[in-house]
């Protein structure tokens, strides 16, 4: 830990391990929150050059939540509040083999009201939901990464589970 | 173990095989299975961390070598040099300018060796930047030159202009009066684009528009430079005009012809003096009230 704290993420073999630990996740993070619109990647990239310009004042152990916080702010100075939207991969996995057209339909169909119903979600709920879902974290890991507790993870991955079984069933 | 913990375990992926068995028996499992496996298809787009990496480094090593942290003060200082400069060369470049009042005569040394003396209430202006390659004066009032050798030497006045070959000479310029006195060397005379040429003890006046000749002249600088104003022949408004001006006073004519010859002089350190020297002759009396002086015909 003393060791630690002396490092300088300045050098860059130690700027890309942090890279590598947290890009992806703050990547989707940005994703599941704000969609794809503003361009998450580049958001990362902002974040980590920033981080690199302050490199001298912010300690490895505050790297993660310089980058998660800058970056956040870059997208709320771009976002005029505008509903998110989370686009639908194209490529769907063949798990299925029976295609039948009504089956196809009903695919469809439920997809737009997922689609609907992850927009009704909040921010948080739906970062802490997709993150746990898509992205398979534990709840533990989606804490530390939101700086929250493990309770308020769950709590908010299960009321968005809750709410988005209800606004299918209503849709 | 209950429905919701068993949810909120399958969710944490935290389920053991027995847990597991219970889970599938739930009658929302379908439900939730749909939902999961749809839900994949809204997973983010695939984040490539090398490649992004690669481009983050790239960006900061390009970005390190902008030496923006010495262009940013450097043009500040620039700017303020700029400023400073400007207002250096506005200044500069600014004509000088010399007025006397009532009463008050000063002699001024121009850029080179020349001089000027100024009569009282007249106004010159020259520009010291352009002095070097074009001598030239603008005047109104009277003054007398003392010219060093050199390029030519013009003195412009709103009635004519006086061009100067290296000399000494007077010009006097009053309203609808103009006179330039040659004392030494050779002085031209442009009045209405026609250039007169004037010797040592030659005179150009002009009153009203007219050309009136005139004696030749004795002395070797005008009279003024001694403190007194002499007149050879001059309407009387004209020595008036004078009067007023080296005493800063104003005079009232009354029962007098203000266009009349008059030969006479006055000086300009006595009042009392001077009032009886241009009122005797034409045997006028005066009164004095304040600055005010009132000349009465017979």
């Amino acid at each position: 830990m003393e060791k630690q704290l002396n490092e300088n993420i300045c050098e860059e073999h130690l700027f890309s391990s942090i890279f590598n630990k947290y890009a992806k996740d703050l990547h989707n993070f940005l994703y599941y929150k704000y969609g794809d619109l503003l361009n998450p990647k580049d958001k990362v990239q902002e974040a980590f050059i920033k981080l690199w310009e302050n490199c001298a004042k912010v300690t490895p152990e505050k790297a993660k939540s310089f980058v998660f916080t800058t970056a956040n702010n870059l997208m709320l100075n771009e976002v005029a509040h505008q509903k998110v939207v989370l686009k639908h991969q194209q490529t769907k996995p063949k798990t299925h083999t029976n295609e039948n057209p009504e089956f196809l339909m009903q695919e469809s169909e439920y997809n737009d009201k997922l689609q609907k119903a992850l927009t009704n979600l909040t921010d948080a709920q739906r970062v802490a939901f997709m993150m746990n879902r898509i992205e398979g974290k534990r709840f533990k890991e989606i804490a530390e990464l939101l700086d929250i507790s493990t309770k308020a993870v769950e709590k908010r991955i299960y009321g968005a589970l809750a709410k988005l079984r209800k606004d299918i069933k209503e849709l | 173990m209950n429905r919701e913990e068993l949810i909120s375990k399958w969710l944490d992926n935290n389920l053991n095989d027995q847990e597991f068995k219970a889970f599938k028996n739930l009658e929302d499992y379908d439900d939730l299975v749909k939902l999961n496996t749809h839900l994949q298809n809204f997973k983010a787009n695939n984040y490539n961390t090398s490649k992004q990496l690669e481009d983050v480094l790239f960006a900061i090593k390009t970005k390190k070598q902008k030496p923006s942290h010495w262009v940013k003060p450097l043009m500040r200082v620039a700017a303020i040099l700029a400023v400073c400069f400007s207002i250096y060369y506005f200044a500069t470049t600014l004509d000088t300018k010399i007025t006397t009042e009532y009463a008050q005569k000063t002699t001024i040394k121009l850029p080179d060796a020349s001089s000027v003396s100024l009569n009282a209430k007249t106004y010159l202006a020259f520009n010291k930047k352009k002095w070097k390659h074009e001598r030239e004066i603008n005047l109104d009032g009277e003054a007398f030159f003392k010219v060093a050798k050199g390029s030519s030497f013009k003195v412009k006045t709103t009635l004519g202009t006086v061009t100067v070959y290296g000399t000494q000479f007077n010009v006097k310029q009053r309203e609808n009066y103009f006179e330039v006195i040659c004392y030494e060397g050779l002085v031209g005379v442009t009045y209405r684009d026609q250039e007169t040429k004037l010797k040592p003890g030659d005179s150009y006046l002009i009153i009203d528009g007219k050309v009136i000749a005139k004696d030749k002249e004795n002395r070797t600088m005008p009279s003024w430079l001694n403190n007194t104003s002499i007149f050879k022949s001059l309407p009387y408004k004209t020595i008036v005009a004078e009067f007023e001006r080296q005493y800063n006073v104003d005079i009232t004519l009354i029962d007098i012809d203000s266009e009349q010859l008059f030969t006479g002089s006055f000086a300009h350190d006595n009042m009392d003096l001077a009032i009886k020297s241009i009122t005797l002759p034409l045997r006028a009396t005066y009164s004095k009230t304040n600055n005010t002086i009132t000349i009465k015909g017979e």
